[in-house]
């Protein structure tokens, strides 16, 4: 479920969200849910959680790492950036609020200027003890610029005039970056190149969290400073007071509260001041969070039944799930959250029969979704998705009830609408409704081997895709095979089950635009995996073999909206998915997923949060005495 | 083959019939037939076999025309819960449902076909190879030898899984699968039989290059040397026929070991698809099952234990059959 795992992918790529194999997860409906009454929750106690494995994608430095889990560590207990969140589950978990900044700043300078002024009185933790400085955001930047630093999500500061992410060589310390002043301690001021509408949600991703340079500058290699992330936050890695800082880079051991292969341990930070900090985003009730590596799952999820462990970052069962839901004791303590994703099969608009709209179209009409969500364990694990973009992202608009233009009865699947589509498919030369033409008879069907959520889905998308006329012929990778299949455009994939997509923060673009603009082709490492705009050029480079005569694009209607702002943006970007699902037809999304966590009897507030798909930690509340 | 000897003993054991039908010459199949149905566990193993290859043969009967099932529809509206739980066995489904909604029974009984296809072909494939190279390396001897001796060394070095792993990623990204040759190797079954007979032969071929050396030497095939026979000739005339036996012997011991490859295969993944079914695949998706829907687990388990149960006891009552030095 919560396992989110992230891939740079470089250039101009945005990012692509890998699940592993664990991602499957299923919780229900995506509701939300917070537990306990925050008025009663008392303070104190150790939250405990297992993971079978961390994942990090970046060694946990928070410059490169881009695992969601990770993401949920830094923005609640150890990294502060200018701008957080509420750090709660939904939409309002989605809104931006200030963290080091005295308030969320509206652009000047036609959107191209933003200017932040710090808080006072928020102290980096032991052992650097200083307060945090415009510098040490600015230093941040340095290390997202630095060539070796291995930022993995740079990409989204290309914006930033004069910073070329990933590129410029040199101790980052001496980077010159002229988009970002810091005229004082307590203001740093961005110049853009170009407006953009949601620069604000880049500068609350943890990469751009104050870093000390006292500390950092002997850790420029890519992950190196993983081990040594000093906090801004209220929380700091166990053990960070005994770094020794003093003898120069090589007095320094890693701190003894991160063992990558063991566990993860959070205790208070002593220079953490409250009231620079409101309890609607950190209310801080746990003393310590202890994260621990337990490679069985099973042993996991019996350990919080047993309340010897509170949570876990791990993936569920299905049989776990199915004795969860039956049993109302365990069920209280099921959480399940929108998770901000969506699942969907991906159609290769350059490759027949998809290159057809109305084979794509019959397609969104003939598959089962809710045979494909039983797969996943059923209303649980998420709504059924009706169009690209989860609800969530736009503000809790449009739903699957407000805009499904492939309505089917009970998401069943309409073999009636479907054959009428492929009536009007140019491969159905009878016009029975069939495909009858030679390319409908073997069509490579790329999915998942190694997860049985997917190889149980397997079975009703071809059997579904039968019913008009095309034979699938499945091909199952292991997880990330396939996904390297699937990325390289060579192969010529025509259609696959096995990609996700989530969200790296509450906007759209993030969604629409780096799946759907042509400028996110590319040959290999590819995730406009239809090719919605491909060009004749980038057809020829990347070797696509097919017609691309009828490839649309939506570049225009992409391109609108990066811009905007506030309201005009969200109608922009459901405009854009609308565009998306009704001219291009890319994919048949099936599950907008959703996140299923279980606690322990211990756990007497629980919250969920939305930004980063895990755990709120920083609004987690124990009873230490049912603790096992 | 020691035939007074095994003669003598017969003669001990049955004197009494022996004397009064007087001495008779048996040949070596009667004798193998007679101390075979001695073996019950062994006679017990055959008959199974013989039964799943029955059912194997007659699974699209079963399916159609009794419980009127196909072994890939999908009963998802019926046979699982809302939330996607297979339902047990019950009058229709008389092994319930698998996670994906399918007729389990219809499922494990096709599964026969699957495992037994590639016990058959794999286990053929490996005996062919490994009996050719192992009577050349055996009769030649020498660099050839070295050659092809080390060349099965190498092939019993490689790490299987590694290999299928690979082999399955390269050939599953096009729907020609990957060329070897004229042939096509699709995945699924024709990769399993290649992986599991191109990981076995060497098991038969040093067997056999082993008994061709000493047999090379016996005077038979001097004798037939001396009156001008081919290379060929002697070793596909004169010592094959002598190589049946422990041919024999060793491929019905391969066999259940090609059954669970296969199944560790398709338990990984790695073996054939979803629209196969595949008793190790079934296990496989049982492990994630097993706690709510023990059907899962239970009925491709027994089936794959039995199947391979009955082919070591047929191997085992064969060897004894076949080679009485071996004693238990």
């Amino acid at each position: 479920m919560s396992k989110k795992r992230y891939l740079g992918l470089g250039a101009l790529v945005l990012v692509f969200a890998l699940i592993a194999a664990a991602c499957g997860g299923g919780g229900g409906g995506g509701g939300t849910s917070a537990q306990g009454n925050a008025g009663n929750v008392k303070k104190g106690g150790t939250f405990r959680v297992a993971t079978e494995d961390f994942g990090f994608t970046g060694a946990f430095d928070p410059t490169d790492e881009y695992l969601g889990e990770a993401w949920g560590m830094y923005t609640n207990m150890l990294v502060r950036t200018l701008l957080t969140y509420k750090h709660t589950a939904g939409p309002a978990g989605n809104v931006l609020v200030p963290d080091l900044a005295t308030s969320v700043p509206q652009p000047t300078d036609g959107g191209k200027t933003y200017t932040f002024h710090l808080k006072n009185g928020i102290k980096f933790g032991p052992p650097v003890n200083r307060e945090i400085t415009s510098k040490d955001i600015l230093y941040a930047f340095q290390r997202i610029a630095c060539k070796t630093c291995g930022a993995e999500y740079g990409f989204y500061y290309s914006v930033i005039k004069g910073l070329k992410p990933g590129a410029m060589p040199g101790d980052p310390g001496k980077i010159k970056i002229p988009g970002i002043e810091t005229p004082d301690d307590k203001t740093i001021v961005f110049h853009l190149t170009q407006p953009t509408g949601d620069f604000l949600y880049r500068l609350a991703m943890p990469a751009t969290g104050p870093i000390p340079q006292e500390v950092a500058h002997c850790f420029t290699k890519a992950g190196d400073y993983g081990r040594y992330v000093i906090s801004s936050g209220p929380y700091m890695i166990a053990g960070s007071d005994k770094l020794n800082i003093k003898n120069g880079c090589s007095g320094m051991k890693p701190i003894s509260g991160y063992q990558p292969s063991k566990e993860l341990d959070f205790v208070r930070n002593p220079n953490y001041d409250p009231s620079t900090d409101s309890p609607d985003v950190r209310a801080n009730y746990v003393d310590g969070v202890t994260i621990t590596i337990d490679t069985n799952t099973k042993d996991i999820w019996n350990k919080v039944q047993q309340n010897a462990l509170d949570g876990e970052i791990s993936h569920i069962q299905p049989d776990t799930l199915a004795q969860y839901q039956s049993n109302p004791d365990l069920k209280k303590n099921l959480h399940i959250n929108s998770g901000d994703r969506t699942w969907y099969i991906t159609m290769n608009l350059t490759q027949p029969p998809f290159d057809d709209i109305h084979v794509r179209k019959a397609m969104n009409y003939v598959i089962d979704k809710q045979a494909l969500r039983k797969a996943w364990g059923g209303p649980a694990s998420g709504d059924i998705a009706t169009h690209i973009m989860p609800p969530t992202m736009t503000g809790g608009h449009p739903t699957a009830a407000e805009y499904d233009p492939y309505k089917t009865p009970n998401d069943q699947g309409d073999v009636q609408k479907a054959m009428a589509e492929m009536k009007q498919s140019k491969y159905d030369t009878n016009h029975d409704g069939k495909c009858d033409a030679s390319v409908c008879k073997r069509v490579l069907f790329l999915n998942r081997g190694d997860n049985p959520t997917w190889t149980n889905m397997e079975p009703t998308v071809v059997a579904d895709a039968k019913k008009i006329g095309i034979n699938l012929v499945p091909r199952e990778l292991a997880t990330s095979a396939a996904y390297t299949t699937l990325q390289t455009v060579n192969k010529n994939i025509p259609i696959s089950l096995v990609p996700g997509w989530g969200k790296d923060y509450p906007d759209p673009y993030t969604f629409v635009y780096t799946l759907f603009h042509s400028s996110s082709i590319l040959c290999q490492g590819n995730v406009n995996y239809s090719l919605v705009g491909l060009t004749p050029s980038q057809a020829k480079e990347c070797g696509v073999k097919g017609d691309i005569s009828n490839v649309p694009s939506a570049d225009k209607e992409l391109d609108k909206c990066e811009p905007l702002t506030g309201d005009q943006r969200t109608q922009c970007w459901v405009a854009a998915d609308k565009f998306i699902m009704e001219d291009i037809v890319p994919w048949v999304p099936y599950l907008w997923s959703s996140v299923i966590q279980a606690t322990s009897d211990a756990v007497t507030n629980f919250d969920f949060d939305q930004f980063s798909g895990t755990w709120a930690y920083s609004k987690i509340a124990v009873d230490p005495s049912k603790q096992q | 083959m020691g035939q007074t000897a095994s003669d003598a003993i017969v003669a001990a054991e049955h004197g009494a019939v022996v004397e009064q039908e007087g001495v008779r010459g048996r040949s070596p199949w009667q004798l193998f037939w007679y101390r075979f149905r001695q073996d019950k566990l062994a006679l017990t193993g055959l008959i199974i076999i013989v039964l799943l290859g029955v059912l194997a043969a007659i699974a699209p009967l079963i399916s159609h025309g009794i419980v009127h099932h196909g072994p890939n529809q999908l009963f998802s509206n019926t046979m699982l819960t809302q939330g996607g739980i297979p339902k047990g066995p019950n009058g229709q489904f008389w092994f319930g449902a698998d996670s994906a909604g399918r007729d389990l029974f219809v499922r494990v009984l096709y599964g026969t076909q699957t495992s037994l296809e590639v016990a058959v072909i794999a286990t053929g494939f490996a005996v062919l190879i490994g009996t050719v190279i192992g009577l050349i390396a055996g009769y030649f001897g020498g660099a050839i030898d070295t050659l092809l001796s080390r060349t099965m060394d190498v092939v019993l070095s490689m790490p299987l899984l590694l290999f299928a792993i690979g082999i399955v990623a390269a050939c599953s990204t096009t729907i020609q699968g990957c060329p070897i040759g004229p042939l096509h190797l699709t995945p699924g079954l024709p990769i399993v039989i290649f992986v599991i007979a191109l990981f076995s032969w060497p098991y038969i071929g040093r067997i056999v290059r082993g008994n061709t050396l000493s047999l090379a030497q016996k005077e038979f095939v001097e004798a037939a040397r001396s009156l001008g026979a081919s290379n060929a000739r002697i070793m596909f005339r004169e010592i094959f026929p002598n190589l049946v036996a422990p041919i024999l012997v060793y491929s019905s011991l391969i066999v259940p070991s090609n059954i669970i490859f296969e199944a560790s295969l398709s338990y990984l993944g790695l073996g054939v698809p979803q629209s196969i079914p595949s008793w190790g695949r079934e296990l496989s998706d049982a492990s994630d099952w097993f706690t709510v829907a023990w059907w899962m687990l239970v009925f491709p388990g027994f089936f794959l234990v039995l199947t391979t149960l009955s082919f070591n006891l047929l191997g085992d009552g064969l060897r004894d059959a076949l080679d009485p030095r071996t004693g238990r």
